[in-house]
């Protein structure tokens, strides 16, 4: 093989940083809790009446934080008004879905709470099933939009969506868990702990399918193509490692998987110590996705 | 020629390819390696065409050296937006604010570009940049993404692009594919023509007569860095701060990187709502 060197070539940036990253978390953790907080108004699963509110309120307010994000991110922010311009509207662009759904959603999820707060349970149920329906397509939305960048090895899998669809679901049970223990101490309304144990068990059913799909994408990347390849060797496995290997699949995954299944699951600490592993691990899959996608490319 | 599936490819609602078709223009570069001696004429004429500022690029020349001694070349590679004929970055930018003209060329509309930069993620060929927020000439835009724009200015008056009059060693070529007589269907009918990344159907513009590998694949790129390289890169990184950019340096630890990494985007906020707040007083108040 003759040898070769890479002498000079200019300089790129990664182009969508921590505050795309932190922004994906934030809209995954709000979708996840307001899949919960639907459970009972549009699913009829009375028990998770008690805490629908709690979980709605949880998506609200975490959902807030998003266009802060979201518009200072922006070369121009004040051109987010763009977004939603239907002659600036642009159908092939999966950030135009994007935005529309959270313009609709946000605005969904107020109206649900507002129907859950005076008890009114045909418009809670109608409501809150236009926002799960866009609960899902935002979710899903965040996965796809990395999705469809055919340049980026790591990103370019139709597991995408799935991916970000499950982490959200588990974070935001993840959250919410810790948001209803905080209540439980604070205000006079209590929350059953069997409730959140049962929380526990979706979160960890949660756990195995992301597993799962991380597995098939781990064969992937091992034996894909040649980018896919040294990006697993580079990015995964090398400059990213942490957020992918220790801070997803071992803190984020595994040890919350192991506290489930074991006697520790009998514990409170166990339990709330599992929600906040899974939050944060979730957080590391945001971090190696969105700025571990780029970064091969960066040398190119 | 025409390929009989491409005839049928839409592209979304964009213009749909034009390579091949009768009637319609398809302008395109050729870029023949074997005459580029690096002298990167090339990225000077384009930064002084469009008073590109500082650490961006429409073009540039890359380099790298193969061979063991004492049989070794160095070898160039001038780079730019491919005009792809199925741009991706068309299809993802959700203002439409990046289109492509019915001739080929593929083109950004300050005006109407928010800066949210979905086309840089979506280029595979990094020919995107965010303007900086600081310009020399006040009136030219700044914090919107810019590419190459195949000097469609000059094209349209019968010139040739800035970076092809440029060029010493003749080796920018370029003219409507479309067209049998020009230079570059020509070049094309009796060379080998190769293109970056051709697996992601992108269809680009740009080829290259007389690629080397090393230099066209991706990965490769990475892997044989030169060491300088590598230094000066990471340096470059350590010291870029603010706009969000999501830079990591490789060997140092991540986390406390990404962390940095959202201060910085944090620092950018006053000088962004100073933009706002200032473009609200010239719209009310002047
Ligand atoms: S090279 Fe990149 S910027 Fe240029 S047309 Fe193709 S995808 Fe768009
Ligand atoms: S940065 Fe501008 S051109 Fe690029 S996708 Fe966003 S709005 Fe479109």
């Amino acid at each position: 093989m003759e040898e070769s060197v890479i002498t000079y070539n200019v300089f790129h940036h990664v182009a969508w940083g921590t505050s795309i990253s932190v922004y994906f978390w934030l809209v995954g953790v709000s979708t996840g809790s307001f899949i919960i907080s639907s459970l009972g108004w549009v699913f009829g699963i009375e028990r998770y009446k008690s805490i629908a509110l709690t979980a709605s309120i949880t998506a609200v307010v975490i959902l807030l934080l998003v266009p802060s994000l979201l518009i200072w991110d922006l070369g121009q922010p004040l051109r987010f008004l763009y977004l939603l311009l239907p002659s600036y509207w642009h159908a092939t662009g999966p950030m135009s879905w994007g935005s529309t759904f959270i313009f609709f959603y946000s605005i969904a999820i107020i109206v649900y709470s507002y129907f859950v707060i005076v008890n009114n349970p045909f418009w809670a149920k109608m409501i809150g099933i236009i926002s799960v329906v866009l609960a899902i397509l935002l979710e899903l939305y965040t996965g796809v939009v990395m999705q469809l960048n055919p340049g980026r090895f790591l990103n370019n899998t139709a597991l995408t969506p799935f991916l970000f669809l499950t982490g959200a679901f588990i974070s935001g049970i993840g959250v919410l868990i810790l948001v209803l223990w905080i209540q439980n101490m604070l205000v006079a309304i209590k929350v059953e702990w069997t409730l959140i144990e049962e929380m526990a068990k979706y979160m960890m059913f949660g756990l195995v399918f992301d597993l799962f799909l991380l597995f098939l994408d781990f064969m992937q990347t091992l034996y894909g193509d040649h980018g896919q390849v040294i990006g697993h060797e580079v990015v995964l496995m090398g400059v990213f490692r942490f957020p992918y290997l220790w801070l997803e699949i071992i803190i984020g995954l595994l040890i919350p998987f192991f506290i489930l299944v074991s006697p520790l699951k009998k514990f409170k600490a166990g339990i709330l110590l599992a929600a906040l592993l899974v939050a944060v691990g979730v957080y590391g899959m945001r971090v190696w996705w969105v700025m571990g996608g780029q970064y091969l490319q960066t040398f190119y | 020629m025409q390929d009989k599936h491409e005839a049928h490819r839409s592209y979304g609602l964009q213009t749909a390819g034009s390579r091949g078709i009768a009637g319609t223009k398809r302008y395109a570069m050729v870029i023949d390696l074997r005459k580029c001696i690096g002298c990167r004429s090339c990225m000077v004429a384009c930064k002084a065409e469009f008073g590109i500022p500082l650490g961006v690029w429409r073009t540039w020349v890359k380099e790298g050296d193969k061979g063991s001694y004492p049989n070794t070349r160095r070898i160039f590679m001038p780079r730019l937006c491919n005009h792809c004929d199925y741009p991706v970055c068309v299809r993802n930018c959700p203002t439409q604010a990046t289109f492509k003209h019915k001739d080929g060329f593929v083109l950004q509309r300050y005006n109407r570009c928010i800066g949210c930069r979905t086309c840089m993620v979506a280029c595979p060929y990094n020919a995107r940049h965010l303007i900086p927020a600081k310009r020399t000439d006040k009136n030219l835009p700044t914090m919107v993404v810019d590419k190459c724009t195949f000097c469609i200015h000059r094209v349209k008056k019968g010139l040739v692009p800035s970076c092809v009059q440029a060029c010493v060693g003749g080796a920018r070529i370029f003219g409507d594919m479309n067209d049998p007589n020009s230079e570059v269907s020509k070049l094309a009918s009796k060379e080998t023509l190769t293109v970056l990344k051709p697996e992601l159907g992108t269809s680009p513009s740009v080829s290259y007569i007389g690629g080397d590998w090393e230099l066209m694949d991706e990965p490769h790129s990475y892997t044989n860095r030169s060491t300088q390289l590598k230094d000066e890169f990471n340096d470059f990184k350590r010291n870029h701060k603010g706009d969000a950019f999501g830079d990591i340096v490789e060997g140092e630890p991540t986390m406390p990187q990404v962390i940095a990494n959202m201060n910085g985007f944090l620092h950018t906020i006053p000088h962004k709502a100073k933009g706002v707040f200032d473009s609200f007083v010239n719209f009310f108040f002047k």
